[in-house]
């Protein structure tokens, strides 16, 4: 076995992303998980994370905290993924956190509004929520930008129709991980709500 | 085993008038533990990030959404508050999920009520009409100002909230939910649902005006 020195944030391996105490930063090669991503994940991803597929994330200049943490979460089957489990699987420590690092260099292309007519609702839901039905903003964790941190992924530019996904996922309580808050969130959100602030999210530089 | 006896019947007692919906397991049992735990601000800043969605970044609430200013309140409020809700004791569907036991651990509850006591008091809260004023003052001197304090500085020693300052429509739902007492504020203070218990609903709304316009320097 390669001995690679290589300091991972495993903080997050077992804790919620709620926990107050951040880890230590991820650190990893980015020309390795760069060749990695050529390797496994640019078909469905691109090569640089950006996307061309709708149904599927939109990586580039994402958090590495968060990425390392979801990859980790398909590979414990806490998040699950017939097309990602196979691609994980045999991805060790140290690759993990390479593609983390390459992935949260990459310059994030602008986003595609599907809906631009949703855009007004979907800001409004963004920086206020809706007291109605107890929704928070999102600005709250994700950021005003939709830039996020490294415990709240980056949404700005992201894939409408995975962002839509993810909200079916959180409210049928399949990403656990996420605690109650985004199951919460996503349980509250009207289908339209949804959507707009979908949109929003896409149209967020 | 001496109080085994009186503490069961007083139980029992507790259980049969308890209001429908609740059940004996809703007492908050957590409050001690979480009050001799010691609150890092530092810590606090980061704890409190899932609460600036309803709450806002510098602890300002939402005036119109109804959510209270959080800023400037007494750490042990705070404490007290957040662990009401997590216990059922304060019924509060709205912010359960955010604050339950799995999303924020017993120590981030300290930390929270840390950080949000030590901040600064922002500006522009939401007010009542102001048509009610002198009625306001009436009704707060006569029956807040001996828990609350003249200016609406509360007591912490006490988890008597500070009022001085905050929003007036959280202020009228908070006076119209601990006047009811049996619904989803069971955790009010006796002495509080009595001293409001014959107010109608505008000596309410005037004595949350007056109090929203009441400022003092923050703790």
């Amino acid at each position: 076995m390669r001995f690679r020195t290589v300091l991972i944030a495993l903080a997050l391996a077992g804790g919620g992303m709620t926990a107050s105490k951040a880890g230590p930063a991820v650190k990893g090669d980015p020309a390795k998980g760069e060749a990695l991503m050529a390797e496994r994940c640019a078909a469905c991803h691109g090569p640089d994370g950006n996307s061309p597929v709708p149904n599927f994330p939109k990586l580039a200049g994402q958090h590495a905290e968060y990425l390392l943490h979801e990859i980790r979460e398909y590979q414990e089957h806490h998040r699950e993924s017939d097309l990602m489990q196979p691609v994980v699987q045999g991805l060790g420590e140290a690759d993990m956190a390479d593609l983390a690092v390459f992935l949260a260099a990459q310059k994030p292309a602008p986003g595609n509004v599907t809906a631009p007519s949703l855009l007004a609702l979907g800001k409004k839901v963004y920086l206020e929520g809706n007291s109605g039905t107890g929704v928070p903003s999102c600005e709250g964790c994700h950021e005003e930008d939709g830039h996020g941190s490294a415990r709240f992924p980056r949404v700005a530019g992201q894939n409408v129709e995975y962002t839509l996904e993810q909200f079916r996922i959180y409210s049928a309580g399949k990403r656990p991980y996420g605690k109650k808050v985004m199951r919460t969130v996503a349980e509250r959100l009207s289908e339209e709500e949804a959507r707009a602030v979908a949109e929003y999210m896409a149209s967020l530089p | 085993m001496k109080p085994a006896l009186p503490f069961l019947l007083l139980a029992g007692l507790t259980a049969t008038c308890l209001p429908a919906g609740a059940n004996s397991s809703d007492r908050n049992t957590e409050l001690p533990a979480a009050l001799a735990l010691k609150g890092s601000p530092e810590q606090g800043k980061v704890a409190y990030e899932i609460c600036c969605g309803c709450h806002n970044r510098d602890g300002s609430g939402r005036s119109k959404a109804g959510y209270p200013r959080l800023a400037g309140q007494h750490a042990t409020v705070l404490i007290k508050q957040m662990t009401d809700i997590r216990s059922g004791q304060r019924q509060n569907p709205k912010m359960h999920p955010f604050v339950d036991k799995d999303v924020v651990p017993a120590e981030d509850i300290a930390h929270i009520a840390a950080y949000l006591a030590g901040l600064p008091e922002p500006g522009g809260n939401g007010k009542g009409d102001g048509r009610q004023l002198p009625r306001g003052k009436v009704l707060y001197d006569k029956d807040c100002a001996v828990c609350h304090g003249s200016n609406g500085e509360g007591n912490a020693e006490k988890f008597i909230p500070r009022v001085a300052g905050q929003h007036y429509d959280y202020l009228l739902r908070a006076g119209k939910a601990i006047q009811a007492a049996t619904g989803n504020r069971r955790d009010a203070d006796p002495d509080m649902v009595r001293a409001i218990g014959s107010y109608t609903y505008k000596d309410i709304a005037a004595v949350s005006d007056y109090m929203s316009r009441l400022s003092h320097p923050a703790p």
